[in-house]
């Protein structure tokens, strides 16, 4: 690895090392201020508004058997025949997947792969006509998503399929963007494949004008979970 | 590297974009609607001019502990199975890349949208090694199919309008013939999915690396950056060494900033942190991945310290939008990669003294200052350029004309020195000028001065001695 000292050291000259400070690190790290005491349906329903405003759609906070029911009723809407599917973070998932299958929709659901069947698995998600993931948080001043990716909930699901249906606990849903990060730390974010999602794949490459569902999906569904059902 | 366009060629070009009006309509139709979009985010978020000032700080404070910060992400990258590679300059980092996609027995590369790699004319090299290099995001993905390079930093395709773009389709692809965005857009995408499914290899580039994790940060709208990045079983991320910060918590200031003035968003529709290859089980990601951090003249930016300045660019392409020029000429004309002011300021030290013209492509009217959303003081580096231009640091060869007209202005510069003889050259011309003046304007000057009142009037020279503020402008 010459070439890294190399730089390094055309670097060090550049910078003329020795004569800089610490000032400006510190002034530039205070974080942009949190409202914690923020409500958090407040919250929830600026996430509904900013969600709507970049094409997604926002279906209710709901109690976790009416998510269930939701779900099925959105796949018939949409036409859905195959329903991709994977752990969630909190929610039972697994249940939801039991609903949509008594309904007579097939399930893909994303389980660990060994890499011989890696393709295999991406070609079933990739032909599903829905996918379910449930976000790790949401962000309420821009409408975001932020999804971690392991190997039971991949990032294909909110990715590959036409239509994507994202669930997020309702004490997931954060003010805005800086405390996400800081929820989820430096080490969270170091560990983990993260993405961050602002309504339905777009483009506006062509004279400006506002395409959905360029390579990711069409249309972006959301609950929100009310964690008790009373 | 292809040799640099003289400054001949830069006349030329932009000559005839001038007179191309459809051009013209389509970048000012495409400039008044971003900057409609940006009006109204920036309307609704106050914090806009303080998230500015955090991000200038955090970058200028990166840049200086640029050494130390790419130090510290190298080892976090490394520690989590990535391959690190130091490029030079852009023949090491493309040999790099080709030399890895033949080991790879890659036939197809798929590419996310990057500027980096066409900095280093990634693409050519592939196609020379016998490999297709698609690429993938939308716009891209449609000046590749012309032949073309993108004419903007965010959108590729802007001096093209839907009927062009029709037309391209049905020519390449034997479809019918559609202007709709929507149906082109489906179109497109079948066809890359189809790509991506079977794709080995993808390179994308980098918006922020994250030293203190060893993340990098990619930032788009369309999913191609994702899909690139997480469906070939290598993947490859192509940086500048500029792109380092040092904190999580620096991010979310860019974050707020780059999209409301690259597109009038508030966030982009996909941010991805990507830490490494994928992890057993996973489905997602590769089985090897690695980072190409490139200088290519950067480091000696740095050095200077007027240009270091130049660095702190988040490639929003927002100057580009607002700049009188670009809106004239388009992107093609500049014949660089990064076309717009602030391509006038980092071309010359990029690609070397060729495109030392460039900084002269500018009325320094400082809209792309005010636009600029790291607050880089593009006019005081474009004059900074001029002056190492003029002394000789970055000589160009300028076409006759203008070397004339830069000899008689040096003539100039030393008969000014004398005091004595300006104002009896002065006195001399205001007598023998009086008789053509009305209401104290010149409308028509003689010989190559010509050239200045062809487009507006000039203010009658006055005798020294009897000198008065010029008159109000009278009507014309």
């Amino acid at each position: 690895m010459a070439e890294i000292h190399k730089i390094i050291a055309s670097l060090k000259d550049a910078l003329g090392v020795g004569a800089r400070s610490n000032s400006q690190a510190e002034a530039a790290s205070a974080p942009v201020p949190v409202a914690q005491s923020a409500h958090r349906a407040a919250l929830a329903s600026t996430f509904a508004r900013e969600l709507e405003a970049v094409g997604g759609k926002f279906l209710g906070i709901l109690t976790p058997a009416e998510v269930t029911n939701r779900i099925v009723t959105l796949a018939g809407e949409i036409g859905a025949k195959t329903v991709a599917l994977g752990q969630g973070v909190e929610s039972d998932m697994e249940e939801i997947g039991e609903a949509l299958e008594r309904a007579d929709f097939r399930i893909v659901r994303t389980i660990p792969v060994a890499d011989t069947e890696r393709a295999a698995m991406r070609e079933r998600v990739a032909n599903a006509d829905m996918g379910i993931a449930e976000a790790d948080f949401a962000i309420a001043s821009t409408g975001t998503l932020a999804v971690v990716s392991t190997g039971d909930r991949p990032s294909s699901l909110t990715l590959l399929p036409p239509a994507s249906l994202v669930i997020v606990q309702i004490d997931r849903v954060m003010a805005n963007l800086a405390a996400v990060l800081a929820e989820l730390g430096a080490g969270g974010v170091a560990a983990n494949r993260l993405t961050l999602i602002t309504g339905p794949s777009r483009t506006a490459d062509i004279e400006k004008r506002i395409v959905l569902g360029v390579h990711g999906p069409k249309s972006i569904h959301v609950i929100v979970v009310w964690p008790r059902d009373d | 590297m292809a040799e640099f366009p003289k400054a001949r060629d830069f006349f030329e070009s932009s000559r005839a974009a001038v007179g191309d009006h459809e051009l013209r309509r389509k970048l000012e139709n495409a400039s008044a609607r971003h900057l409609d979009h940006f009006a109204e985010v920036k309307a609704e978020f106050p914090a806009y001019d303080d998230e500015r000032d955090a991000a200038h700080r955090i970058k200028t404070d990166a840049i200086a502990h640029l050494d130390e910060l790419l130090i510290e992400l190298t080892s976090k990258l490394e520690a989590r199975g990535c391959k690190v590679f130091f490029a030079q300059d852009a023949a090491d980092a493309r040999d790099y890349i080709v030399e890895l996609a033949k080991r790879r027995g890659a036939k197809t590369v798929v590419k996310g949208k990057s500027m980096t790699t066409e900095e280093i004319e990634l693409n050519g090299a592939l196609e020379r090694a016998g490999i297709d290099a698609v690429e993938t995001d939308l716009g891209e993905y449609i000046v590749q199919l012309r032949g073309e390079r993108p004419s903007h930093i965010i959108t590729p395709a802007i001096h093209l309008s839907k009927e062009d773009i029709g037309q391209l389709f049905t020519d390449k692809f034997g479809i019918e013939y559609t202007a709709e965005p929507e149906k082109l857009t489906a179109e497109a995408r079948s066809r890359l999915r189809a790509i991506f499914l079977n794709a080995d290899f993808g390179v994308t580039g980098v918006n922020f690396a994250i030293a203190e994790t060893g993340t990098l940060v990619i930032v788009e709208n369309e999913g191609n950056g994702r899909l690139s990045s997480t469906m070939p079983e290598t993947f490859v991320a192509v940086m500048g060494i500029e792109k380092v910060i040092a904190r999580l918590e620096d991010l979310s200031h860019f974050l707020e900033i780059l999209a409301r003035t690259a597109t009038g968003q508030k966030l982009t529709t996909y941010t991805s942190f990507i830490t490494g290859p994928r992890r057993e089980g996973e489905l997602d990601g590769p089985g090897e991945m690695h980072v190409v951090i490139l200088d290519n003249g950067r480091s000696s930016m740095i050095a200077d310290p007027v240009l270091r300045e130049a660095l702190n660019c988040i490639r929003c392409g927002a100057c580009l939008n607002v700049c009188p020029i670009y809106r004239r000429i388009g992107g093609h004309a500049y014949r660089s990669v990064y076309p717009g002011p602030i391509g006038s300021i980092i071309s010359p030290n990029l690609f070397g003294s060729a495109a030392g013209y460039l900084p002269f492509a500018s009325t320094l009217c400082g809209a792309c200052k005010d636009i600029c959303p790291v607050k880089i003081d593009i006019p005081r580096i474009l004059l900074h350029l001029r002056w190492k231009e003029s002394t000789g640091e970055h000589p160009i060869r300028w076409p006759r004309a203008i070397e004339r007209a830069r000899r008689g202005a040096r003539r100039f510069a030393k008969m000014a020195r004398h005091p004595r003889t300006v104002r009896a050259l002065g006195n001399f011309a205001a007598m023998v000028l009086k008789p053509f003046a009305h209401n104290g304007y010149l409308r028509r000057m003689p010989g190559p001065f010509g050239n200045w009142t062809k487009y507006r009037d000039f203010p009658r020279p006055r005798p020294h001695k009897r000198s008065a503020p010029a008159p109000e402008r009278p009507p014309s």
